[in-house]
């Protein structure tokens, strides 16, 4: 009989005929086994997909295995970097426990370990989470000692989403001089991830900032390998599933010569005297190639693979004579260097022939304004009666005024038929010569293009509030100024030195390089540099005039103190006024460009100082360096 | 005819539940399963050894059955007779588990004996409900009565107490859960079970705040080492949610799970043993398991439904109760909507103590169920 029977036959007459509340019981396990269940379609089935994906997060790791940074060396193979470890502690903030207690005491953790106060790891921690780069490797402590990073290691694997990554660290050991070569490289800015990560880089992978390492960041990189591995819940190891190995990256073989690089920077920073910064550019006349590029002052590259930077960094934005800015790359009133291109310029023309004299009778030159007044320009000296070469060798500039403006009144033509067409045919030809552009040196760095005014130009930049209407009028004054490479022209000292090698080398302009070779990650030859030239609208009769003149200011002009006892030099001084902002007196900037040896160019020499006179402080370490050049460094 | 005689138990064979051995015959045959696949990356010695846990769990559950068969052929109300002894001996094994029991996980909760690891609180379960089953009996099976209703509580307040201490809030729940299943089918009053609900109420901020802190000392203690506490730790829940939840409707096959084989999951053949099934054998294969378990509960229910008196009815009911707390808490567990608490899943966990006492209950049942005729007769 059944149970259901049992219960119909005798409902409730004994005393131990058990009267529970047995339903109740069914009733519970219904419920509690329905809301079991709802919960297993609301995760298996609702969002089943969901925890799948995270299962596979859970244990597939794909990694980019980067590649080792390439090396940079000297033209003689003088490494000029290395590399090195360095340590850095790391969060994922997707891996952290998400009870905020749970997470703050492993802050306290790593506070405790690193030195790094939990605030900040808290805030760097929700300041990633908020840029929704949760599952991004968060560097919180950089270049940590090598016992730190050890203990960290050890507890890493027992603190979620703590790890420790060994970055390579770039050691530039050649010293300061080398810093605006080879530049740094550093972490990158969100808006370079934005960029890079494009290219497969790591979020926490350095990159080239500014120098060599920026302008090859490409080469330098080399490929970054991939690695995809199945982990277990400890992190170790299961199988790889595909292991792509890194390409390591691209040597690099300058042209630099490190013992001239650094034979000149000191050589500078022994002769400046009062001048606050200097800068020295030797180059080959013949390929364009780099010898030595020296700014002063410099900085420590060094500094930005230290943890914080930001103290010396600060230090450096602070300082007044601005160390990061690449002196050799930044434009200023070029002086009387600038005439070997007004000579270019009027030779070929034909205003003015070599052997058109005029005679420099007195140092000031009277000319009637366009205003009916009377004006005057002044020449440094009384040159006499002189001719194109005597000009360039003793710097007139009177003559110039003549050879670029020309003197209406007088009858003596300028470059053009006005004022206004004679500056825009000059400014023609100082672009032909590489001013008022950029170089292309190939140095990623803050390179500018200086300035080669024009009636257009001024009427442009002249135009607003701060401005009479007068000022934007170009004036028979500017065209003069400018042929003697003052007023608002301004070229860098590398600008010059291309210039000095298109009249060195008869007529070619060339493209100013600092890598020669390119080598493979085992050093094989890659690619060398091809020179690129270009010529110059000036015949090859009338650059020999300017090196003659050149040649002439060496043996008993100007440049003087350029002389080398074994080589013949030629050179051109410069001595640039400016009004010092400080005092309001009238200062001089010190040019010295040239070349050697006088035959047969092998190398250009373009030396400024910021403060001094060309002649006497320019021209002596220009010839310094020449002479240096030609007894150690092999073209 | 002796009151506690085995007399006429040949007939009573003919009542035997099989249904009720053969369900939980399949869930242990389920565990062994899931305890085979859980155990892969752990073990890996020789397949006949006793070191092996699917070895092991099998020995287990073939002893316990016959302890199940053994039980089963005595009369329940033997066990009712020493009812009061059992009580205090398990009080007695509590208190002396304080002092030299096996810490694990910030929680004592074991004796060893040599290999085997011995839980009082298992055996409190089945004394505490014989006893409870024989005081309210002997009450006249009535809870309604205010003293009866305090009585059974004062029973049951001491092992719960214990227990708590340990401290076990899982098996806290089931004394608790226990008493009040029982006192209901007791037939408790309504406004007696409001005044305890308050009283539950009232208690419950400060049972939260010492259960949450202990809690968090174990997720702690996890952050700086994983390995430490298999028990307790946002991983577990975490780890059991992705690894349930990618199981999807069909689960990834047998010994196919990646957060079962690489280890994600931890004690995945004993508290965990649910998401291995979740994630290898998915919906279909959780529904199974509800399904032996839903007819597991409902024939004990049977069991106090038919029973001859009313001690073998709360013994029935107290049981069942047991076995469905056990599983709701242990299922809930892993599936995150309660917190980590270390409680097996009945049957199916690998654990030799735990199935020992599950089967020992079955047994018991199986005594009410042989004997509903004989009583019935006085």
């Amino acid at each position: 009989m059944s149970a259901i029977g049992d219960r119909r036959v005798d409902p409730g007459l004994s005393r131990n005929r058990p009267h529970g509340n047995v339903g109740v019981l069914r009733i519970a396990v219904v419920v509690l086994f329905l809301v079991l269940g709802a919960r297993l379609v609301q995760m298996q089935l609702v969002d089943g997909a969901d925890y799948a994906e995270r299962s596979d997060l859970n244990r597939i790791i794909v990694e980019s295995v980067s590649p080792t940074r390439g090396l940079i060396f000297d033209r003689n193979g003088q490494p000029l970097v290395q590399n090195s470890g360095s340590f850095t502690a790391l969060i994922t903030p997707g891996f952290l426990p998400d009870d905020p207690g749970s997470r703050y005491r492993l802050y306290l953790y790593l506070e405790d370990l690193l030195g790094i106060p939990a605030l900040q790891i808290e805030e760097a921690v929700t300041a990633a989470e908020e840029r929704g780069q949760r599952d991004l490797p968060l560097p919180i402590a950089r270049a940590l000692d090598r016992e730190t990073a050890l203990m960290l290691e050890q507890v890493a694997a027992d603190l979620p989403g703590v790890t420790l990554s060994v970055e390579p660290r770039r050691v530039y050991p050649g010293g300061p001089e080398f810093s605006h070569i080879l530049g740094y490289v550093g972490p990158q800015s969100p808006d370079e991830w934005r960029v890079l990560q494009e290219d497969g880089y790591a979020y926490n992978e350095v990159v080239g900032k500014v120098g060599v390492e920026a302008r090859y960041e490409a080469a330098l990189r080399g490929t970054p390998g991939t690695s995809i591995t199945e982990v277990d819940a400890q992190g170790e190891l299961i199988t790889t599933i595909e292991r792509t190995d890194p390409e390591g990256g691209r040597g690099i073989l300058l042209s630099i010569d490190s013992d001239l690089q650094r034979y000149v920077y000191e050589l500078l920073i022994n002769t400046m005297g009062e001048a606050t910064t200097a800068a020295a550019v030797v180059m080959s006349p013949v390929t364009g190639e780099i010898y030595a590029i020296v700014s002063v002052p410099t900085y420590d590259n060094n500094i930005f693979s230290l943890p914080d930077p930001a103290e010396e960094y600060q230090a450096l934005l602070d300082d007044p004579r601005i160390p990061l800015l690449h002196q050799a790359l930044s434009p200023i009133a070029p002086g009387s260097t600038f005439k070997i291109i007004t000579a270019a310029a009027a030779l070929q023309e034909g205003n003015v022939t070599r052997y058109t004299r005029r005679d420099v009778d007195s140092s000031v030159l009277e000319f009637i304004g366009e205003d009916g007044q009377p004006y005057y320009f002044y020449d440094w000296r009384v040159h006499g009666d002189i001719d194109l070469v005597e000009a360039i060798s003793w710097s007139s500039n009177i003559y110039f005024y003549m050879a670029s403006c020309g003197i209406p009144q007088e009858g003596i033509a300028g470059l053009g038929s006005n004022t206004e067409q004679s500056a825009i045919v000059l400014g023609y030809y100082a672009r032909s010569f590489g001013l008022g552009q950029v170089t292309g040196l190939d140095i990623a760095s803050t390179e500018s293009p200086g300035v080669i005014p024009s009636p257009e130009w001024k009427r442009r930049v002249r135009s607003g509030p701060l401005f009479n209407p007068e000022d934007r009028d170009w004036y028979l004054a500017d065209t003069c100024f400018m042929g003697i490479g003052q007023g608002d022209v301004t070229a860098t000292p590398l600008q010059i030195a291309v210039a000095t090698a298109a009249i060195a080398n008869g007529g070619y302009l060339l493209e100013p390089y600092v890598t020669r070779q390119i080598l493979g990650s085992d050093g094989t030859l890659l690619s060398t540099t091809e020179p690129s030239r270009e010529r110059v609208p000036v015949d090859e009769e009338h650059l020999a005039v300017i090196r003659q003149g050149m040649r002439q200011s060496v043996i008993d002009g100007a440049a003087r103190l350029a002389a080398l006892p074994d080589t013949l030099v030629a050179g051109k001084t410069g001595t640039a006024e400016f009004v010092d902002p400080e005092d309001g007196e009238t200062k001089d900037r010190a040019w010295f460009t040239g070349f050697a040896p006088y035959h047969n160019p092998q190398v250009v020499v373009t030396v400024f100082y910021d403060l001094g006179v060309g002649g006497t402080k320019a021209a002596p370490t220009a010839a310094d360096i020449m002479g240096y050049f030609l007894e150690n460094v092999e073209p | 005819m002796s009151r506690f005689g085995v007399e006429g138990s040949l007939r009573a064979w003919d009542r035997f539940d099989a249904i009720l051995a053969l369900t939980a015959l399949a869930l242990v045959g389920y565990g062994l399963v899931l305890i085979y696949s859980g155990s892969l990356g752990s073990y890996d010695g020789p397949t006949a050894s006793l070191e092996n846990p699917v070895v092991r769990q099998g020995l287990f559950a073939l002893i316990a059955i016959g302890a199940m068969f053994i039980i089963s052929r005595f009369d329940y109300h033997v066990l009712l007779h020493y009812a009061w002894w059992l009580y205090g001996a398990s009080i007695l094994l509590l208190l002396v588990l304080i002092p030299i029991g096996q810490t694990d996980f910030g929680s004592t909760r074991w004796f060893a004996l040599g290999p085997i690891q011995f839980q009082p609180s298992e055996f409190a379960k089945i004394a505490t409900i014989l006893l409870l089953a024989r005081f309210l009996s002997e009450q006249g099976g009535d809870a309604r009565d205010l003293r009866v209703l305090g009585g059974s509580l004062a029973i049951t307040a001491p092992v719960l107490l214990l227990v708590f201490i340990q401290p076990d809030l899982g098996t806290t729940i089931i004394f608790a859960a226990i008493w009040l299943g029982m006192v209901v089918v007791a037939g408790i009053q309504r406004r007696h079970m409001l005044f305890f609900g308050a009283v539950f109420l009232a208690v419950l901020p400060f049972l939260w705040t010492f259960t949450v802190a202990d809690y968090q000392i174990e997720r702690i203690s996890v952050l700086f080492d994983a390995e430490e506490d298999p028990l307790d730790a946002g991983y577990n829940p975490i780890q059991s949610q992705i690894a349930v939840g990618s199981g999807q409707l069909l689960g990834k096959g047998l010994t196919n799970g990646e957060q079962t084989q690489l280890d994600f999951l931890k004690v995945k053949t004993k508290d965990f043993i649910f998401s291995v099934l979740g994630e290898e054998l998915g919906f279909v294969g959780a529904m199974a398991l509800f399904a032996l378990f839903i007819l597991l509960l409902m024939r004990g229910i049977r069991a106090a439904q038919i029973a001859g008196d009313i001690p073998g009815q709360l013994i029935a009911a107290g049981i069942v109760i047991t076995i469905l707390m056990q599983a709701y808490i242990n299922i809930a567990v892993n599936l995150s909507i309660f917190p980590v608490t270390g409680l097996p899943l009945p049957f199916v966990s690998q654990g030799g103590s735990s199935l020992l006492t599950l089967f020992l209950g079955l047994g018991i049942i199986q005594s009410i169920v042989m004997r509903h005729r004989a009583y019935r007769q006085f």
